[in-house]
């Protein structure tokens, strides 16, 4: 009687001998999986500081003053005057009702082949 | 015959098994004590031994925590970052571990060669547990240094600051020190206030500081930066320094100061010349202090806008003459005298106000202390604490007194605002926030007065302001300009002089007052001269004519607002206004 109990003690005692066992080395997997994690987070964390401040130098207007100097030519761009500048207030109300005849006129000459936006443009130099 | 046991044997006694086995059990028992004891003899002693090992967390005086203690990210009023921290690895050794230092030495030469040999031989002998070798470096060199594989040499990541508009707000800014501590400008104040202590009691971890919001516009604070660095060439000053404050709300907008510093490299904030002029620098004010002559004496009531002074011949102090730059040598209204900065007109004015009155004004517009500000890098200014006859009189036209731009910047701020004194800040503050800090210096009345001799200094024909609206056309600026000789060899020179330009703008409504200063400037070309006009003035304009569409001011042609600003009072004098 005893004997078996004694047997079966070894027995339980070796399944959870391993049990323990296993149990460690698979905390002992996941503790180097979190530190691995952590380690990688904390190196994308310190590559997005440096990225976040590449975009803040990018941002700068002292980054992009010059880069608008360089090919000021080639846009055609340069500082803005104050006559640029208007308001709504400047705008002319639309007419009462519209202008019949000029609407006229104006189809009549697109349909001659005459396009008087066209011509504008043309003067201005933009085409 | 006897019979005797000598030839028996001794007699045996066997024990019975059960006393065998007891004996057997006991001896066990003692066995199983003795392994008992020396196993927990071992590991009593091995408790003992690790209580007694002392873990080495200390890096030369620091914990490892506090080196990559971080600071809040800076931004400007808009949120554009003006100061981040970046983590860089920094390269440590650890000489009790180092097997072979001529090899370890050899090695990291190749990499570093700036490293001086002996100085990095004598760093990595001993039996220390930590010593820094190089800190602050870029990843590729870490990378670089761990290829070589040295033992006892590791590297940790280290918090650093980076200012990414470089040079552009620099006195503004300030700088930090190797260990992430500020050591001038706003990044000192923010320490004296809170940082340090977050970092010392271990708060000031990880990124999850609340951003510092700053007053600093940087698309203003760029186009004062960009106009004062042309300033420095197109004039050949050799100074320049300029700053914009928001008058209802006390908030600088834009500060610079030319030579400046890369806060990045703190050790070029250490060059000659580059303290902050705004601030800690201060000077003569020359004629733009003539405002504030006229703001006390309009104040006071002993003068009127309209009132007129003897202009005529220059004022005598024994044996010295005052007279003036630009002489009509007439009788001048009051505007007039603002407009052609007559000496003798400014003198004229301060003493109908009595000089003890304009003394006191002087006090009130807080002339004689420190403005409250939050850089570390102020200076007192020099104003005498009783004024003499001559020195009233000199002081009147800005002679005599040294006060720093700043100084005047939120004179002139009140001066537009309504009357009402409110100290400058670089953190972001609302007017509701502002208005229970006002103080009033000025009535409303005279503020308005103000505003119109300002606006009738750039407009009006002759006005020393008309070389600045030429630029800014539109947008309703005004100032007065101030050229102020220096004392070379304990004389005034005329050729050596410091140029301001004191201004607000759009001044139908004002909203915003700048200074410009720029210092010994010479004549751009033949045509042009070298008072403040010519220089300081162009500036301000060239200045307003960029940040005024950005601050969201629309130019307008019309005069209308112009005339909206003329006092009823002076129409009887000037019909047309101006």
């Amino acid at each position: 009687m005893i004997r078996r109990f004694n047997i079966f003690l070894i027995c339980t005692s070796i399944v959870m001998l391993v049990g323990v066992y296993m149990l460690k080395f698979s905390i002992e997997g996941t503790a180097a999986e979190r530190t691995a994690l952590q380690i990688h987070i904390s190196e994308q964390e310190d590559d997005l500081t440096t990225l976040k401040a590449d975009w803040a130098v990018l941002n700068q207007p002292a980054y992009v003053e010059p880069i608008v100097r360089r090919h000021e030519a080639e846009l055609g761009v340069s500082q803005v005057q104050q006559e640029q500048f208007g308001s709504f207030a400047d705008l002319p109300m639309r007419p009462a009702k519209p202008d019949t005849a000029a609407m006229d006129a104006l189809f009549l000459a697109i349909d001659a082949g005459v396009d008087p936006i066209d011509a504008i443009l043309e003067l201005e130099g933009i085409e | 015959m006897t019979i005797t046991a000598d030839g028996l044997a001794p007699t045996i006694s066997l024990d019975g098994v059960r006393k065998a086995r007891g004996n057997l059990t006991q001896a066990r028992i003692r066995w199983m004590i003795l392994a008992l004891v020396l196993g927990f003899g071992a590991v009593g002693g091995r408790l003992v031994q690790l209580g007694m090992a002392e873990t080495d967390t200390t890096i030369e005086g620091q914990t490892r925590d506090a080196i990559t203690a971080t600071r809040p990210p800076i931004l400007d009023r808009n949120g554009l970052e003006m100061a981040v921290d970046i983590r860089v690895p920094s390269l440590y050794a650890e000489p009790r571990r180092i097997i072979d230092i001529e090899e370890a030495v050899t090695k990291l030469r190749t990499v570093l060669p700036d490293l001086d040999e002996t100085w990095l031989r004598n760093r990595l002998t001993g039996d220390k547990g930590f010593v820094w070798l190089k800190r602050e470096l870029t990843p590729a060199v870490e990378e670089q240094v761990m290829r070589l594989g040295i033992p006892g040499i590791d590297f940790i990541t280290e918090s650093k600051r980076f200012y990414p508009a470089m040079n552009e707000a620099s006195h503004v800014l300030g700088s930090t020190n190797v260990d992430n501590q500020g050591i001038a400008g706003i990044e000192r104040h923010m320490d004296a206030e809170s940082i340090a202590l977050l970092q010392e009691l271990g708060l000031a971890r990880g990124n999850a500081l609340t951003p510092v919001e700053l007053s600093i516009d940087m698309r203003v604070q760029h186009v004062l930066h960009d106009q004062l660095t042309d300033a420095m060439t197109r004039y050949q000053a050799i100074a320049a320094a300029g700053a914009m404050i928001d008058i209802y709300t006390g908030e600088i907008i834009a500060l610079a100061s030319l030579p400046d510093f890369n806060p990045n490299d703190p050790a070029s904030a250490l060059v000659k010349d580059t303290f902050n002029r705004v601030t800690s620098g201060i000077f003569e004010p020359g004629s733009i202090f003539k405002t504030v002559t006229l703001a006390g004496a309009l104040d006071s009531g002993m003068v009127g806008i309209t009132d007129e002074f003897d202009a005529r011949y220059g004022v005598r102090f024994g044996r010295y003459t005052i007279d003036d730059f630009h002489g009509k040598h007439r009788i001048l209204s009051l505007p007039e005298v603002y407009k052609y900065s007559s000496n003798i007109g400014t003198i004229r004015i301060m003493q109908a106000m009595g000089k003890d009155n304009y003394r006191a004004f002087l006090s009130r517009m807080k002339f004689d202390e420190r403005v409250q500000f939050e850089l570390p890098e102020m200076r007192v200014p020099s104003v005498p604490k009783e004024l003499s006859e001559v020195g009233a009189a000199t002081a009147s036209f800005g002679h005599g007194l040294s006060v720093s731009p700043l100084h005047m910047l939120t004179a002139y701020a009140a001066f537009v605002n309504g009357g009402n004194y409110i100290a400058p800040t670089l953190y972001k503050r609302s007017v509701a926030d502002a208005e229970p800090l006002y103080e009033r210096v000025i009535q409303p009345q005279t503020s308005a007065y103000m505003r119109y001799l300002m606006r009738l200094n750039a407009i009006s024909t002759g006005g020393s302001g008309s070389q600045m609206n030429k630029a800014a056309q539109g947008y309703r600026v005004g100032g007065k300009t101030g050229t102020a000789e220096k004392v070379v060899d304990g004389r005034y020179s005329s050729n050596k002089v410091t140029n301001f330009f004191a201004s607000a703008f759009p001044l139908d409504n004002p909203r915003y007052a700048l200074v410009i200063m720029v210092d010994e400037p010479k004549a751009e070309n033949p045509q042009s001269g070298t008072t403040a006009g010519w220089n300081a003035g162009t500036l301000t304009g060239r200045v307003v004519q960029r940040v005024a569409p950005m601050l969201g001011i629309a130019p307008d042609f019309q005069g209308l607002l112009d005339q909206q600003i003329v006092p009823p009072e002076v129409r009887r004098i000037f019909p047309e206004g101006y």
